[in-house]
């Protein structure tokens, strides 16, 4: 649920509740009022009614009342205190029921005692309170629409700033030198935050920027030992008095060596892919690289046995020729290394993709992790860094490289 | 053939001198840009091996040297750095190859000698070894006047033993020749070895000799007999 919402739902329900509270307290207190005045004016009466019948010795006439009802009834009580109550008036012009307010209260005349009885109608009352809790309720509404559009329309807006920070640290990349576009915010807090992010965000860019130059340095630092041991195992294989067992471990060296160089270049390569840094891009045309490519792995290809099998089409491509050829080389190379003997290769392009179809272990890889680095299959005596290169080399033309397990073949299809 | 390298890697240099200073090559070596200078203006040399970081500074001074004084050794830049820009500058300040570290001896040794022979040819495309002529232009062999049809790799593979003949070439770097670096060979070198056989039957069914020899497993040697 988006803050404004919670925020809105909250302050409505408090908003609402608070309404109704004073409501029922302001009712109250109307009708107390009201009714305090009626009894005022009844206390009045009662007593003007009392001074008449001491003054004239008489009870005194309907008429004199207005439109009040006075009912004296005989009664033996000696002592009756003044009580207010509510009743039914009788309006006898219109001839119906109304809510009354009436008074009791004792008169004596001539040793007689009289319980005097004095009705008013409630009506005028009942129908203010009624106006004023219709008014109350107009109000009540009216507050309601308010304090939800305004929540709407002025809250959305002064979220505005952190929905746009959200935006651009969604869309932040770490190899992206784009800087933030931080707006002007007006809100402390929010220029605050994206201060904040601002300055994490540079941070975290230059400690990638110093481990890549790390990396760099490190793999370039690493060649010029590597020419040594290679020179060193060249001009050590030239005494032929060496024992031949010796030379096994040359050989074994020789592989390392070999192998040190070759992951060497790759991480030197992803450094600069990753920097972009390769822009040499021009037409290439993939159809007849990949026939070069069947052809420069022949030999590795006949020594398995394998069946190559390539279903071409003519496609240009506008990349780097080196990468691609590194590709093509990393995607052969897989097929063959992680091959059975009399195994089959299949290669298709078409205008939509080209896919590497091989056959290999009778079971799917692991999908999750297969263009990580350093992922590699128990038996492969690779670097782990093929497949990495490869999607690298596919994100760096947004390329889409999948990987799927399909009778019995292991395939790679890349969608231009 | 007189060789300057210039390697600030003492273990490199000493090496590449060893394996150069055989069958009549002068090699001399020196350590930085300053030296290498001082050498280039007393003496002459037909091929330099050149690194490019050099502890005194960058190796390309030694090229701007050159072409400022009109020198024509043959460069090759041996580097640490594999990148495209180094190579283009290099080429284009007059640099004749480009070898990017770690490399073979034997390959090396090959480059050194592709480029001599190709910038002190004057037009001479053919290279004679014993009984066997190969036309580098026309890219044929022949054996006692007999040609001999060689593949691609075949013919490759010929040139690189006749350039490092009389020394023992790990299959490793004999495969890396024939099919580049970046290929991976799985250290799987077995088809090397029908390649090897083939050529070494067609020299021999030519009435030439034997000189391709195994070396215990690790390679192959052309005996420079």
């Amino acid at each position: 649920m988006k803050l404004a919402a919670q925020y809105n739902r909250t302050n409505i329900f408090i908003t609402i509740g608070v309404l109704i509270v004073g409501a029922a307290i302001y009712f109250f207190a109307i009708n107390y009022i009201a009714r305090s005045q009626l009894d005022d004016d009844l206390s009045e009466e009662i007593e003007e009614v009392q001074d008449y019948v001491v003054l004239n010795h008489q009870l005194p006439k309907q008429v004199d009342f207005d439109e009040d009802q006075t009912v004296f009834i005989k009664t033996d009580l000696k002592k009756l205190d003044r009580v207010y109550f509510d009743t039914t008036y009788t309006n006898q012009k219109e001839n119906k029921a109304e809510p009354g307010r009436a008074v009791a209260a004792l008169v004596s005349l001539h040793g007689v005692n009289y319980k005097a009885v004095i009705i008013v109608s409630r009506e005028s009352t009942e129908y203010i309170i009624q106006f004023i809790a219709l008014i109350t309720l107009g109000l009540m509404v009216g507050v309601l629409i308010v304090l939800f559009l305004a929540n709407r329309y002025f809250l959305n807006d002064l979220w505005k700033p952190f929905y746009y920070l959200l935006h651009q640290i969604k869309s932040f990349s770490i190899s992206d030198d784009g800087g933030f576009k931080l707006s002007d915010n007006k809100i402390d807090e929010f220029a605050e935050l994206s201060l904040a992010i601002e300055s994490m965000a540079s941070r975290v860019r230059s400690d990638y920027q110093n481990l890549k130059h790390i990396t760099d340095n490190a793999s370039h630092e690493m060649l010029t030992p590597l020419a040594v041991i290679t020179s060193k195992l060249d001009t050590l294989i030239q005494y032929q008095t060496l024992p031949p067992e010796l030379y096994e471990q040359i050989n074994d060296i020789y592989a390392a060596t070999s192998k040190l160089s070759r992951l060497n270049q790759t991480l030197l390569l992803l450094t600069k892919i990753e920097n972009q840094l390769i822009d040499d891009n021009e037409q290439v045309d993939l159809c007849s690289l990949v026939r070069e490519k069947t052809r420069q792995f022949q030999e590795l290809i006949s020594a398995k046995h394998i069946q190559c099998a390539e279903n071409l089409q003519e496609k240009n491509i506008l990349a780097s020729k080196y990468l691609i050829d590194i590709m093509l080389n990393n995607l052969m190379s897989n097929a063959i290394r992680h091959n059975i003997d009399d195994g089959h290769i299949i290669i298709s392009l078409n205008e939509t993709g080209l896919t590497f179809k091989n056959t290999g272990l009778n079971k799917p890889l692991d999908y999750d992790d297969i263009f990580e680095r350093f992922k590699k299959g128990k038996r492969s005596d690779g670097v782990g860094l093929g497949l990495a290169l490869v999607s690298n080399i596919c994100q760096l033309y947004q390329w889409k490289i999948t990987y799927s397990y399909k009778d019995q073949y292991h395939i790679f299809q890349i969608n231009f | 053939m007189k060789i300057l390298v210039v390697e600030d890697e003492r273990g490199l240099r000493e090496n590449i001198t060893t394996y150069f200073s055989e069958e009549g090559n002068i090699c001399e070596s020196c350590c930085d840009l300053a030296t290498a200078i001082a050498k280039l203006s007393i003496y002459h040399y037909d091929c330099i091996l050149l690194d490019i970081g050099l502890p005194d500074g960058d190796g390309f001074a030694v090229l701007e040297y050159l072409k400022l004084n009109r020198r024509d050794e043959v460069v090759i830049i041996i580097s640490a750095r594999n990148s495209l820009d180094d190579k283009i500058r290099g080429l284009n300040i007059g640099a004749d190859d480009y070898l990017t570290k770690p490399f073979h001896l034997a390959e090396l040794k090959a480059r050194v000698i592709a480029v001599y022979r190709r910038k002190a040819a004057n037009g001479k495309n053919l290279l004679v070894f014993n009984e066997i002529i190969i036309d580098l232009h026309g890219r044929t062999v022949t054996v006692n006047d007999t040609p001999i049809v060689l593949t691609r790799k075949e013919y490759d593979m010929l040139l690189y033993f006749i350039a490092n003949k009389g020394k023992v070439i790990a299959k490793n770097a004999l495969a890396e020749h024939l099919w580049g670096d970046e290929i991976d060979m799985h250290n799987n070198f077995d088809f090397i070895y029908t390649h090897i056989k083939n050529l070494r039957k067609k020299i021999i069914d030519a009435g030439g000799k034997d000189y391709l020899e195994s070396v215990y497993g690790i390679g192959y040697k052309f005996k420079a007999i």
